[in-house]
């Protein structure tokens, strides 16, 4: 019997100690940056809740447009800390999902997946971003449809020409939507236009590409 | 007496690792946004051979990777700046090529994100994600 109770009281020992692992507050976080934001940040909080202390190996992000910084490289028992994911937007619209692996020196689950979901407001939807027509073709007008987000109200845009060898004209089509009419003079050169759309009352523009390609095609 | 006492501990140690060990298994590499890619909006190195003078190299790397080495005659166009770039690229293209899109290596997804936008916002025909990436163009022509 009392055989028994020691065989029972190491193995619960030993299982804690091989369960010992840091206790994350969260191993997703979801971001929701302003128009305006350059970067998202989520802070991922641990909590070493062993005996024994914790050390980070390596802390890794899925891409380059995302940094992981650890706060120390050791967590002793008790400690708490957290890692930092910075996700830096640039020109990304959408939801981007980025991860960052954290592998430790613990007993068990040495590696830890953290997921940052950055929810990226999209104040138009441009479609399509390019409009082309072959050298040669008939100068018909193409159109590009916006529409705008419930969440960014607007009631005009402004669409402007790099170049005079496109003409462009915005109709209001209602329930924030927009068509802009894209027309070349001529189609005999090959040229191009960036097209500059911009809401009214925004400071942020966007862009799409006119363009007059090379009439040659290969398969 | 001790033997029975010693198969028993180990028993007992078995049982109470066998769930954590599982689980660290288990959930090592998994990461469950990342669904594969149609093997349709695939290219392989030897199909891009193929196609010959007909591909547009796309490099949706980070510009410092980019700047370091890169395909010969491939564009840089990145989500960094993404606004910026795409007007030099669409100069580049003309209808009938194959734009093929590249970024490190086979786990890297900047290359999907980068083809996926081409097709879906410049609505371009014939646009592939390279498989496994610069690293295995580098394989093939180094």
């Amino acid at each position: 019997m009392k055989t028994h109770i020691v065989a029972f009281a190491l193995s619960i020992i030993i299982s804690l100690s091989a369960r010992a692992e840091l206790k994350w507050q969260q191993t997703t976080i979801e971001l929701h940056p302003t128009a305006a934001d350059k970067q998202a940040v989520g802070h991922f909080k641990y909590q070493n809740p062993g005996s024994t202390p914790v050390h980070f190996k390596s802390v890794h992000a899925s891409c380059g447009c995302t940094t992981a910084q650890t706060q120390k490289d050791e967590v002793p028992p008790g400690g708490t800390g957290e890692i930092t994911a910075t996700f830096n937007i640039g020109d990304r619209t959408g939801t981007q999902v980025k991860t960052v692996t954290v592998e430790t020196d613990e007993a068990t689950n040495q590696k830890t997946v953290l997921t940052l979901r950055t929810i990226i407001p999209q104040q138009l939807e441009i479609n399509p971003t390019f409009v082309f027509w072959k050298q040669g073709d008939k100068p018909d007008p193409k159109t590009i449809t916006v529409k705008v987000s419930k969440d960014f109200p607007v009631k005009h845009i402004k669409v402007t020409s790099s170049s005079p060898d496109f003409q462009t004209k915005v109709e209001e089509k209602g329930n924030g939507e927009f068509k802009i009419d894209v027309q070349p003079q001529e189609t005999k050169n090959v040229v191009a236009s960036t097209l500059t759309i911009q809401p009214e009352d925004s400071q942020k523009v966007f862009y799409a590409t006119a363009r007059i390609t090379n009439a040659t095609t290969i398969q | 007496m001790r033997s029975p006492l010693v198969r028993q501990i180990l028993i007992l140690v078995a049982l109470a690792l066998a769930p954590g060990i599982g689980q660290a298994v288990y959930f090592q590499h998994k990461i469950s946004w990342k669904s594969p890619i149609p093997p349709s909006e695939l290219a392989t190195v030897d199909q891009t051979r193929a196609w010959g003078e007909n591909v547009i190299w796309v490099d949706a790397r980070p510009d410092d990777e980019f700047a370091s080495d890169h395909v010969p005659g491939a564009i840089s166009l990145n989500e960094d700046r993404w606004n910026e770039l795409l007007p030099q690229f669409l100069a580049a293209w003309s209808p009938g090529k194959k734009v093929v899109v590249y970024c490190s290596s086979l786990s890297c997804n900047a290359s999907r994100e980068v083809a996926r936008r081409l097709r879906k916002e410049a609505q371009l025909p014939d646009v592939f994600v390279l498989e496994g990436g610069w690293e295995a163009w580098g394989k093939k022509n180094r």
